[in-house]
């Protein structure tokens, strides 16, 4: 018996793209027969600890399918046991690492545990370990506090402490800054600190990508012999499968082979699992195939993490790369890339028209389909500025008449090239040509008009698309129209910003002549619920967002759809445009790249005081703004917080931007307090963006909710650290920094709140003035950080093929 | 609590014809297919046919079996109101009960019988490779309203004389039985599966003679003398009762040989359990080459592996040629080293360079190994 109790934190998420949608991380197939949970359940039983309890977040069916009882662990037990202990608040959202608040949901669960001492370790560390050495270690060196760490100074998030002084934590979780054990460690005063550095072979598995270089470490003979010992082995659930056969023409070497497959093919340096068919003639290399998987005849799978039950078809190739791995979804069909046809069906399209980040995406995404294979082509309406543009260029394809309320209107088609994607304009000269894009009050009728004339002009195209890839409300009557008129297209509707949905009279259903297939609440017409309803497939456009919008908090009336068409909803990460650049920036003082990205920054810092009347010198501390001054960017938990940090003397603020007129008025109020450490730029013509990406150090984005975010992603390639909460794409794109492992690329906090937003500027500005090595080690991190449109588009591609 | 039919399974005696094999093992613990033990197939059957009550009569090497099957959890029989029990000798207030054979185990074990106050036994042999619903024999039982019913399949007429021959009247009844007889009548055998009705069971127990101890060589033929109503069920599938080396090795190769071999791969319908002993998966080297054969976990593989079985934890060193083989569980295989047509006993050691490739099939054993083979440089 042991005196150790175990947490075993299943609440991160982690960035493993397709694989944790039906599943939590400690759930995932691993190392061909196992799941990686069952390294830290076994590690329970061979160091004879008895209470053990797991915290998962959101879907952890196939978790507890897996765990059952807990006899395969001995932890069937009539004194304590296995305790999964589910959040009972789901208006919690994911975080990275269990939170006190987490614990204080199951708080009679510690009070009922026995031990005195208690190990938190998550669900996704593979290795082999008693953890009765962490705790030993911990009692010599009279530690409060242990954290363990991997060989190359890792961090596991593994921690041994008391149980009382973990309750003193859990009692107050409310009260103090601290959310979790990291930040303890990290912060809390007072306390004796003890690292235990693990030289053994471990991986922490957090993203797809470590799943994959896990598997591949079991082909390392030391490794296997660190993680399989006789002495101390790894138990998992028990299955059935048969021995594994190899048939006539079999080749296999350096791989390791599950029960239960059958390789009739070629196998190099790969993880199967089990009843994988691997068929004649097909080869798999540097590959990790889960479950159930069939590589059918012919067919070449190369870096590539398969999900349980995917089928490669005959003579598909599936090419990934080590940097760029191809990652099935379960029971996906990978097919050959024959030639898809897209059309995106838009609103707005850089660079024809542009009023917001929808037309970036929209843009970007469709000369990324060419580029990479995809026949690409975009419709939108026919605004009068993009006549005047591109006049010369523009092609008439087709005229038909589209009616509308009882009457016919003429439309035109036209079309151009550029670079291989076909873009298409509906000219309609009562509905489109305007002045504005948006704003009138007929917006409605004027998208569904327009949703009629794509649809009346599918046949004029040069290639019948295979999927509509439709963007926010505009399209939304779209795929209720396909319906009513029994087209048999599929379509893809993504969601950019849910707070804008359409809402219009039902009449328009009427004018348009659509049967609306659903009963809208309140009997008003609402564009996106209509589309969340009859798409086939729907995303947004981040990981994070996505998760998000399943709670009422975030998408509001919707919330009830969105969870309904929660297995065909997806998130997307956006890109950034490649051109985007310090390197390639004509407008700032100092272009840069890493090598001399210090010195530009200095000087760029310098230059951008001057311009926007700040006082001048190397030593302030610049924090930037670029931003609509809306509610949504945070201004409410911002301003208390600046007041906070500009007290010292040394620090600066500079904002760029419009917005509501009573913030407008606060930070006025603000730079009336502060009037030289404070420039505020409340227009678009005042500043250049580019001045303070290139010239802050550190960029904020407090937002309330954030579905992507592109702001963070030009700082970060800027070199200018950003301030985030951890929502939406800010908490995909930003990894908080770790002086430990100088791991992470920006600072993030997690609740609303004032002191929490003050209390990680605090935490920047601290090591922007006492640990300059690690400031600089940030600055690389950041600008090393890759969010490219051609990544972005290859998920689109992977989308479109499962649709 | 009733059940309305329990199994008894007869492990029975040494299995001298499968040699050293079974020198510390009883028959139903052997190795097969290279991760499958004999006794899965017949549990497995059990809990498919949804009999959950089951007696293993054994009393020869008991342990590794005992802690084989364990509480039976492996094949869903660790229920509380039945389950498994293992009904081993036991000593009475005068003497100890040693079993003489099949029938006359089951006559000391009637109490378990009443004690569930089952309607019909089953009885079973441990070490069959087979698949079968046992309610469909039942139903035959009830509807050809059966005392006694045998399972039959046809065989090949020059092995029927190791099998109980039945002779069988136009309504499927049997009129002759005859166990291991020189001169076979006809080649349908007995595959030691009997259904028999409680009373009917008793009553014959109870006139049998002290002399009477083996359901196939005394029971059934008084059975059939008394005109109790015996009825033959035939059975068209896989059927092999794995009692020599031969047989043991001819069977491994019928399922190298047929990638759909009872559906062992199935999940859905019978399927096949086994325990699980949280081996790794078997891992193939640089060297590594093997076609048509089959591997189980556990096994580090650098040589080539020829139309051969490959139990569990067995290591092949690089240089090593096996062909037509049947290799038991943790065999250690040293490098450069050929066989050829033979099965290896179980947790053996092969030394570097050692050969054996007789054309006859070959048992090596811990014993034998320098007979049958050496080590040529």
């Amino acid at each position: 018996m042991t005196n150790l109790f175990m947490i075993i934190d299943a609440t991160s998420k982690g960035n493993f793209s397709k694989l944790t949608r039906h599943r939590v991380p400690g759930a995932l197939p691993f190392g061909a027969k196992y799941r990686l949970i069952d390294f830290s359940l076994s590690n329970c039983k061979n160091s004879q600890i008895t209470n053990v309890s797991i915290f998962p977040y959101g879907n952890y069916r196939s978790l507890n399918d897996h765990i059952g009882s807990g006899d395969r662990w001995d932890l069937n037990r009539r004194n304590d046991g296995i305790f999964i202990l589910p959040p009972k608040s789901l208006n919690l959202t994911v975080e990275n690492e269990i939170s006190f608040q987490r614990m204080y949901e199951h708080y009679e669960y510690f009070l009922r545990s026995n031990q005195e001492y208690v190990i938190v370790s998550p669900a996704s560390l593979v290795w082999n370990v008693d953890y009765n050495i962490f705790l030993h270690s911990h009692l010599m060196n009279k530690a409060d506090i242990t954290e363990v760490l991997s060989e190359d100074n890792k961090r596991l998030k593994t921690y041994i402490l008391s149980k009382s002084l973990l309750l003193d934590y859990v009692d107050n979780y409310n009260q103090i800054q601290f959310r979790n054990l990291s930040d303890v460690f990290d912060y809390a005063p007072n306390l004796e600190r003890h690292i235990y550095k693990f030289n053994a072979s471990c991986c922490l598995v957090n993203s797809a990508k470590e799943l994959y270089e896990a598997n591949m470490r079991m082909l390392l003979k030391n490794v296997r012999k660190e993680w399989f010992k006789q002495n101390r082995p790894i138990y998992s659930k028990e299955t059935m499968s048969a021995p594994s056969r190899y048939g006539e023409e079999a080749i296999v070497k350096n791989s390791i082979i599950a029960s239960g497959a059958f390789i009739e093919g070629k196998v190099y340096n790969s993880i199967i699992g089990r009843k994988v068919h691997i068929a004649k003639g097909a080869k798999v290399y540097n590959s990790v195939i889960m479950n159930q998987c069939k590589i059918e005849e012919n067919a070449v799978v190369e870096y590539s993490v398969m999900d349980k039950e995917t089928r490669v078809l005959e003579n598909s190739v599936v090419d990934g790369d080590i940097d760029k791995l191809f990652v099935s979804e379960k029971k996906q069909v990978v097919v050959s890339d024959k030639s898809l046809s897209i059309l995106q069906a838009t609103a707005e399209c850089y660079p024809y028209v542009k009023t917001g980040g929808l037309a970036d995406v929209v843009g970007g995404l469709a000369s990324q389909l060419s580029l990479q294979g995809v026949q690409s082509q975009v419709i939108m309406p026919m605004y009068p500025v993009i006549k005047k543009n591109y006049e010369l260029l523009l092609e008439i394809v087709a005229t038909t008449k589209v009616d509308f309320d009882g009457l016919s209107y003429r439309v035109d088609l036209y079309s151009l090239i550029n670079q291989n994607t076909t873009y298409y304009f509906v000219d309609s000269y009562h509905f489109f040509d305007r002045e504005k894009i948006y704003g009138y009050p007929d917006d409605g009728e004027r998208f569904a008009f327009f949703t009629k004339a794509v649809v009346a002009f599918l046949d004029a195209l040069n290639q019948k698309p295979d999927i509509i890839h439709i963007h926010d409300w505009h399209l939304g009557l779209l795929p209720c129209m396909l319906k009513n008129m029994n087209l048999n297209i599929k379509t893809l509707m993504t969601i950019h910003n849910i707070e804008y949905q359409g809402i219009y009279s039902s009449n328009i259903l009427e004018k348009a002549g659509i049967t609306p297939l659903i009963h809208f609440v309140n009997g008003k017409l609402n564009f996106m619920e209509s589309g969340l309803n009859n798409a086939t497939k729907i995303t947004t456009v981040s990981y994070t967002y996505r998760d998000e919008l399943k709670y009422e908090y975030y998408s509001k009336n919707l919330v009830d759809i969105i969870n309904l068409r929660d297995r065909d909803f997806y998130g997307i990460l956006n890109g950034l445009d490649d051109d985007i650049s310090p390197e390639t920036d004509l407008e700032i003082e100092n272009k840069y790249t890493l090598v001399n990205v210090f010195e530009a920054k200095s000087a760029n810092k310098l230059d951008l005081q001057k311009r926007t009347g700040l006082e001048q010198g190397e030593d302030y501390f610049i924090m930037g703004m670029v931003t609509r001054i809306v509610e949504q960017k945070g201004f409410d938990i911002l301003i208390p917080a600046l007041y906070e940090i500009l007290q010292n003397p040394l620090v600066e603020f500079v904002i760029l931007g419009v917005g509501d007129e009573h913030y407008h008025n606060s930070l006025l109020r603000l730079k009336e307090r502060f009037p030289s450490r404070v420039s505020l730029n409340l227009s678009y013509d005042a500043t250049k963006p580019n001045y303070i990406y290139s010239g802050a150090d550190t960029f904020l984005m407090p937002s309330r909710y954030e579905p992507c975010g592109i702001g963070q992603m030009i700082s970060m390639k800027y070199g200018t650290i950003p301030i985030v909460r951890q929502t939406g794409g800010l908490n995909d794109t930003v990894d908080a920094y770790d002086l430990s492992s100088k791991r992470g690329n920006g600072f993030k906090f997690y609740n609303y709140d004032s002191r929490d937003l003050l209390f990680q500027i605090t935490n920047a500005h601290n090591i922007f003035v006492n640990h300059k090595d690690d400031w600089q080690q940030l600055i690389i991190n950041a600008m090393h950080s890759d969010f490219s449109v051609a990544d972005s588009a290859k998920e689109y591609i992977e989308l479109y093929k499962i649709v | 609590m009733k059940k309305t039919m329990i199994a008894m399974i007869l492990v029975g005696g040494r299995g001298t014809r499968l040699g050293d094999i079974t020198s510390e093992t009883a028959k139903p613990a052997v190795s097969f297919g290279a991760k499958y033990r004999l006794i899965d197939f017949t549990l497995s059957n059990l809990t498919n046919s949804n009999i959950d009550t089951c007696g293993i009569v054994t009393q020869y090497e008991p342990f590794d079996l005992m802690y084989y099957i364990g509480s039976g959890r492996s094949w869903d029989l660790d229920i509380i109101d039945g389950g498994i029990r293992f009904l081993t000798p036991y000593a009475r207030k005068d003497n100890i009960l040693w079993q003489k054979g099949t029938a006359h185990a089951v006559k000391q074990y009637f109490n378990f019988i009443t004690s569930y106050n089952a309607s019909y036994v089953l009885i079973l042999s441990g070490d069959h490779i087979y698949k079968m619903d046992y309610q469909e024999m039942l139903k035959h039982h009830i509807s050809n309203k059966a005392e006694v019913t045998i399972a039959a399949n046809y065989v090949d007429l020059k092995d029927a004389s190791r099998f109980g021959i039945i002779e069988v009247d136009k309504l499927n009844h049997a009129v002759g039985f005859e166990e291991k007889p020189d001169k076979p009548k006809t080649n349908l055998a007995s595959m030691g599966i009997y259904i028999f009705s409680v009373d009917a069971l008793e009553e014959i127990l109870k006139k049998a003679s002290d002399d009477d101890i083996d359901f196939g060589k005394n029971i059934i033929p008084k059975a059939i003398k008394s005109e109790k109503v015996v009825s033959v069920f035939r059975f068209d599938g896989y059927w092999r009762d794995v009692g020599t080396v031969k047989s043991l090795y001819d069977a491994n190769m019928d399922l190298l040989d047929d990638s759909d071999f009872l559906d062992l791969n199935i999940s859905k319908n019978l399927p096949v359990y086994s325990k699980s002993l949280n081996l790794n998966p078997h891992v193939m080297l640089e060297k590594a080459k093997a076609t048509k054969s089959l591997i189980a976990d556990g096994c580090l593989i650098n040589g080539e592996v020829i139309h051969s079985t490959v139990a569990y934890s067995s290591v092949i060193e690089s240089g090593s040629k096996i062909i037509n083989s049947v290799i038991l569980p943790r065999v250690t295989i040293g490098h450069d080293c050929f066989l050829q047509n033979v099965i290896v006993n179980k947790d053996i050691v092969i030394p570097d360079n050692y050969r054996c490739e007789s054309l006859d099939l070959t048992l090596i054993t811990e014993t034998n190994m320098f007979e049958v083979g050496g080590i040529y440089d």
